[in-house]
């Protein structure tokens, strides 16, 4: 990859994780729901999980572009946008497996020996499927969604053309 | 041991500064070396430009990180936004996501003209325009932490 590449690698995966809280941020907290929310978190699991989106995201926003050259090619462009979808989906599942992680750890730290197989274990196997499959509908939507957006900012930036692909 | 709160959120204060420094001064730099751009200086300032991007990406995300952990830490006693402090807080996080959003096509545009073709003085005259606007969004992010903080 191109050190203009990993340029664009960084930014789009820093806009998509950055804009994504932002967003979530400015909602909750526009509807008065955010101090409730934000005052049952443990302050370094927050940072954490901050962390967590922004490391999946810069990895499947790394291998959707992977061989890609936004800045030059349009046909590329076009296949980023459908990439997005896919990867976006890979993110929202890697993300909830790390929250999915952090939750079972807690739990266990706070549950007797003898209830962790029965009352976590068997709880987390049963719920594991169903959130992973929901959790990359929501990926696969906020990854297109930002796709889209993509798009628009490149064609914004002077990238909107036909490129040197013909 | 457990680790004082207090000393956390300093810290975390500390880093939300520090990242907002980063930014700002960053973008004054870039600014002021476009301003009045010697002959043969094209090249050196987009060379700044991209450094600069990579350190701009960064402290955005510092800046969101840190920025919920400050929120965080006013826990059930944050203000609403029915209240002037609440209200400046729409303002400032509209300010924050708008910049974000926009400084995509910013970066792109500076990845642009790194490209053999893009260089020379209209790229320095664009490069003036890109960052003055960064610089003056930043300037009124600022200006809102600054209030929330002692208005």
């Amino acid at each position: 990859m191109g050190s203009a590449m990993k340029l664009v690698t960084w930014s789009l995966a820093t806009f998509h994780a950055t804009a994504f809280v932002l967003a979530i941020v400015l909602f909750a907290y526009s509807r008065d729901a955010l101090g409730a929310g934000l005052s049952s978190l443990n302050t370094f699991v927050g940072l954490g999980l901050f962390v967590a989106l922004w490391g999946t995201t810069y990895l499947t926003t790394s291998r959707a572009l992977r061989g890609l050259d936004l800045i030059s090619s349009a046909r590329d462009r076009n296949r980023y946008a459908s990439r997005a979808l896919r990867w976006g989906a890979a993110n929202g599942m890697s993300f909830l497996a790390i929250l999915g992680a952090v939750a079972i750890v807690g739990a266990i730290a706070n549950t007797r020996p003898g209830q962790v197989a029965s009352g976590i274990l068997f709880s987390a196997l049963f719920i594991a499927p169903i959130a992973l499959v929901v959790s990359a509908a929501v990926g696969g939507a906020v990854g297109g969604l930002f796709g889209i957006i993509d798009l628009g900012l490149f064609a914004l930036a002077g990238l909107g053309g036909r490129g040197t692909d013909g | 041991m457990d680790l004082d709160p207090n000393v956390l959120h300093v810290a975390i204060r500390w880093l939300h500064v520090a990242a907002m420094a980063t930014a700002f001064g960053g973008a004054i730099t870039v600014l002021a070396l476009s301003a009045r751009p010697a002959p043969d200086s094209a090249n050196a300032v987009l060379s700044v430009a991209i450094r600069y991007e990579w350190m701009f990406w960064a402290a955005a995300g510092v800046l969101a990180m840190t920025g919920i952990g400050n929120l965080a830490a006013f826990g059930a006693a944050l203000l609403g936004p029915a209240t002037n402090w609440g209200a400046t807080l729409v303002l400032k996080l509209g300010s924050v996501l708008t910049l974000v959003v926009l400084s995509l096509p910013r970066t792109l545009a500076v990845v642009r003209m790194s490209s053999p073709a893009g260089s020379g003085l209209a790229s320095v005259t664009t490069i003036r325009n890109l960052y003055g606007a960064t610089t003056a969004a930043l300037a009124t992010i600022l200006a809102f932490a600054i209030w929330l903080a002692h208005g």
